[in-house]
């Protein structure tokens, strides 16, 4: 019996994410077609298809026949749209992840990077950074360091602001609306006496675009959510046991302590990482937690990634839906991803939040 | 393996929960921890899992200051059962008692090993709960979810059993079950099991030793006869109690409380 539930579990984990990334190619491509000009998503993945292949054949040397399509209308309309299709992957993998991680190591299903005010808090900092050293724009990885103490700054204050409320779930979750409410209004302000030196229209860093990405730009991306997930599918056991109880987690060896710190380090790197890059965008790490533990279970042996892939479908669809809300309304320029993952996102939490109050409040 | 407790004194805050409590316990024996509320009946079991640090005093297992063991190590040895565990995170009963067997195993071995599979089917086959490996815990009933976290303590495969009120939720078959199960694993694998009960008649009838607890210190400790006198348990609980014998055992009925509760209203 246990011996079998296994086994199906693990055989259910490799067909679901099997599955994901086939939906995920599709949006991908559909990704790369939708936009001010529309071109046939299957002409895109053909074009895309021959592409690897003949890239391939060039790094393993062997020798062809020159590309089919040269410079092909399609393909470069196509490839405009990589960087912010990549960029919305990305940012998926991260937010799916920091919220599974968030809801983990509070053991909340409400919890999530922007309603518990990281985000925020992370976009406050990078503010004041810039008033502080202007030319600090240009310096990436510095800008999202900046970000990543702002946003463990501001969980840190969530945690603590919930304790002292006495610790319950839905106290953790008034806090960070709290926290969040403040510093969306102290970075509001700040970002609009700063907009001259940004350049972009600051409501873009508020609720997120990714309108303004370039390929190159999707490294700052890469980097944190490989690590993020390497280093939170490493300690899957200490996050298994964590669920139960810090008492728990200590009888199994682990240091609770420890735990809670190592994950809110890395939550917080994602989450500055995608404020820092593309701005805030929230509630993807709410919906796609809970629609990976309905699929796989909550070990995070089989959650992390799923909830990964999970997080980008949902990112990269609400970005279609971005451009083709544009190309319908004939509005000027694009509104912000934000936009469109909140109104998907908060009828959610509501249906959470009816779903935990109905029932018993038992504290955390 | 054998605990000694030498001196111990815990404080929660300004508050003294044990005070020189010295104890020597053996294996293949039922100790029972019992006493009034408040007692420091959890802060023991607690104090020899290092889940709480005394004060003063040392506890040894196996002849060695348990402080000395790696977490690792004593989260092989020792295993506390507490009945309260979080469930704000829905998970499945498999996916609970799979952690059990973490401190068996390498940090990062991905591969659920075939073994551990094995013992988790054993368990949970004699704890009647096989039928419930595939449910989430928090669809339990809270007597399914007392003998899943049970079955975990055993899963864990422990030398040192401690624990804290296995009974509270279970029916009256589901108690006598289960301290029979885990008296049986306590004489064939000679484990040293402690466990800390309000019902004196599960106490006097599963009992080989027992440590009687009032306001943190020990009043009595040794063999089940010597402790649960008349006097002695009338006193320290203000219950009136009879001692029925049975099957050759000294079995507790309470009767009444000494002092009667004044119903009359004064106004």
């Amino acid at each position: 019996m246990a011996m079998e539930l296994y086994r199906i579990s693990v055989k259910r984990f490799f067909m679901i994410f099997f599955s994901l990334s086939i939906i995920l190619l599709f949006t991908f491509v559909l990704s790369l077609s939708i936009g001010s000009t529309v071109v046939n998503p299957v002409d895109v993945f053909i074009k895309l298809v021959y592409n690897f292949i003949y890239t391939m054949l060039d790094i393993f040397g062997v020798p062809h026949s020159p590309i089919g399509f040269g410079a092909d209308k399609v393909y470069n309309i196509a490839m405009l749209r990589l960087g912010r299709t990549v960029a919305s992957v990305l940012t998926g993998f991260l937010l799916g992840v920091a919220g599974l991680l968030i809801q983990t190591v509070t053991r909340n299903p409400l919890a999530e990077p922007y309603i518990l005010g990281l985000s925020s808090t992370a976009l406050t900092a990078i503010t004041i950074g810039i008033i502080i050293a202007p030319n600090i724009i240009v310096h990436r990885w510095t800008l999202m360091t900046i970000a990543f103490i702002g946003s463990l700054l501001g969980f840190t204050l969530t945690l603590v602001l919930s304790r002292l409320a006495g610790g319950t779930s839905i106290s953790l979750v008034l806090a960070g609306i709290a926290v969040n409410a403040l510093f969306s209004g102290v970075s509001h302000t700040l970002l609009y006496s700063i907009q001259k030196i940004i350049k972009i229209h600051y409501v873009f860093l508020l609720m997120g675009s990714t309108s303004t990405i370039l390929l190159g730009d999707t490294i700052l991306l890469l980097a944190p959510s490989l690590t993020g997930i390497t280093v939170a599918l490493l300690m899957f056991k200490m996050l298994n046991a964590f669920i139960y109880g810090d008492e728990y987690a200590k009888q199994l060896g682990y240091n609770p302590g420890i735990v809670l710190i190592i994950t809110s380090t890395i939550v917080s790197i994602l989450t500055a990482s995608t404020v820092a890059v593309i701005g805030i965008v929230g509630f993807i790490g709410l919906a796609a937690p809970h629609i990976s533990r309905l699929l796989v279970g909550t070990d995070h042996r089989f959650s992390i990634p799923v909830v990964a892939v999970i997080g980008a479908v949902i990112t990269t669809i609400a970005d279609i839906i971005v451009r083709i809300i544009s190309l319908l309304s004939a509005g000027l320029g694009e509104l912000p991803l934000g936009v469109i993952t909140s109104t998907i996102g908060a009828p959610f939490l509501a249906y959470l939040i009816i779903k935990r109050m109905k029932g018993y409040e038992d504290s955390y | 393996m054998k605990i000694v407790i030498k001196n111990l004194e815990v404080w929660y805050n300004s508050v003294k929960a044990l005070s020189n409590v010295s104890l020597e316990i053996v294996e293949g024996e039922m100790t029972f921890v019992i006493g009034p509320n408040g007692a420091g009946k959890s802060t023991l079991l607690k104090a020899i899992s290092l889940l709480v640090s005394p004060k003063k005093g040392v506890v040894y297992i196996d002849g060695r200051d348990a402080r000395l063991y790696s977490a690792r190590e004593l989260a092989k040895m020792v295993t506390y059962v507490n009945p309260y565990i979080s469930k704000t995170i829905p998970s499945t009963v498999l996916e609970y008692l799979m952690t059990a067997r973490y401190p068996h195993r390498n940090l990062l071995s991905f591969k659920e090993d075939k073994r551990d599979l094995e013992v988790i089917e054993k368990v949970s086959q004699q704890m009647n709960i096989a039928h419930l490996l595939n449910r989430r815990l928090d669809q339990l009933s809270s007597g399914e979810l007392q003998r899943v976290i049970i079955a975990r303590a055993l899963i864990q495969q422990p030398e040192v059993i401690l624990l804290d009120e296995p009974s509270a939720f279970l029916d009256l078959r589901y108690r006598l079950e289960i301290l029979e199960y885990i008296k049986r694993i306590t004489k064939t694998e000679g484990t040293v099991t402690i466990i800390a009960i309000h019902d004196l008649y599960l106490a006097s009838l599963y009992a080989d030793k027992v440590i009687l607890l009032s306001n943190g210190s020990i009043v009595a400790y040794g063999n089940t006869e010597e402790v649960l006198k008349k006097e002695i348990i009338e006193n320290i609980y203000g219950v009136r109690i009879a001692i029925l014998k049975v099957n050759n055992k000294h079995i507790i009925a309470p009767i009444e409380p000494v002092k009667k509760v004044d119903c009359v209203r004064s106004d």
